[in-house]
């Protein structure tokens, strides 16, 4: 029978313990602020900020709500395997990826090693405008995240893992 | 590697099915996906052939609810089990926090279950995570069928990290969400 490992005498403290990614406040505010301005600027209809294993960050968007955890997966997974076709053509990197279709495009963009930035835009749009303000939009959030992605992750506290673990049991008892 | 935004108070952890061609983990998430409290769960995305086969992956986010004040998800994939989609597998396990390895218990698929065992410990170790904070569970599934190996005996040849095991039946959904239970709760044990 399994049992959940005792977090120890950490309880109510955050504890630096292993290398993830963190998102704070004053990154949020200003990712935030930037993906508005970002939106306004380019004329696009929905961005969202999503880390390279497929989970989503934030969102900026007036009307149009994709299903954003599908959505953040897959383009996270799709961008994963343009990488891997630059690597199988000799290039050293793809760093965007564009799909036109007939009412939406869809443009993804490397952000840093473990952020994306996607963002999509309708026909009326110009995609030389959404790629130019994307672009200048990058160098400020690579600028956001890198200052604390050589940071550790701090752990949960120990108070967190046991209500995780009742938590857990909740979901999963009827089911 | 898991996603903490304090900010939006949300934490997300990702956990991957891994095992070999048809050992059942499509199966698993699709039983969860079925099962589990609709309010708990997001949409079931898969990327198959059309012979139904995994081509890349299953994707099932599932929501635990707020822990502590933190919306706390686990966002479930399942990884294409023939050999060759070996690039695909890589792709999947990027940022993995937590493993399920299904071993399919028949006697006639022990080769393809230690191939896939051994892959996917070198595919972990190609990436460069740091193993001994990866939640890791072996379910033995099949165990409704005959011919099978004995728990005992898969686990000699499948478990040599020791880690917990769970006989399983994912098409009756026995062990299931054991499984799963498990290696939850594991992740969120190695991040404290």
């Amino acid at each position: 029978m399994y049992t959940c490992a005792a977090a120890g005498s950490r309880k109510g403290a955050f504890v630096p313990k292993r290398k993830g990614l963190v998102i704070n406040d004053r990154q949020l505010d200003l990712c935030d602020d930037l993906l508005q301005k970002l939106k306004e600027v380019s004329g696009s209809t929905f961005l969202a900020l999503i880390s390279t294993s497929g989970q989503p960050i934030t969102t900026a968007s007036d009307e149009y709500h994709p299903e954003t955890l599908s959505l953040a997966s897959l383009a996270a997974s799709s961008f994963a395997a343009t990488q891997q076709l630059a690597r199988i053509l000799d290039e050293n990197e793809f760093t965007l990826l564009f799909h036109e279709g007939r009412a939406l495009n869809l443009h993804v963009t490397q952000v840093t090693e473990q952020v994306l930035l996607i963002v999509t835009f309708g026909r009326e749009t110009q995609v030389g405008k959404v790629r130019l303000y994307t672009q200048r939009a990058v160098e400020v959030l690579r600028q956001i995240f890198e200052v604390d992605e050589d940071e550790e992750t701090p752990a949960m506290d120990a108070d967190f893992e046991s209500s995780a673990g009742r938590a857990i049991d909740d979901l999963f008892q009827d089911a | 590697m898991p996603l903490i935004n304090f900010a939006a108070r949300e934490i997300n952890y990702k956990i991957v099915y891994y095992g070999c061609g048809l050992c059942g983990k499509t199966t698993n998430i699709q039983f969860i996906h079925r099962k589990i409290n609709p309010d708990a769960r997001g949409k079931l995305v898969s990327i198959a052939t059309e012979e139904e086969r995994t081509l890349y992956f299953d994707f099932l986010p599932l929501t635990l609810g707020k822990v502590k004040g933190m919306q706390t998800r686990f966002h479930l994939y399942t990884v294409p089990g023939q050999s060759y989609y070996n690039a695909s597998r890589k792709l999947v396990l990027q940022g993995v926090d937590g493993m399920i390895f299904v071993a399919d218990s028949q006697i006639t698929r022990l080769d393809e279950n230690v191939e896939s065992y051994l892959n996917l410990w070198d595919n972990l170790l190609g990436q460069g995570d740091d193993l001994s904070k990866l939640a890791f569970v072996i379910q033995m599934n099949k165990r409704d069928l005959t011919e099978t190996f004995s728990v005992e005996d898969l686990n000699e040849l499948l478990n040599h990290t020791g880690s917990p095991v769970v006989p399983a039946s994912a098409v009756t959904g026995e062990g299931v969400f054991e499984t799963l239970k498990i290696v939850c709760k594991q992740v969120i044990a190695k991040t404290a």
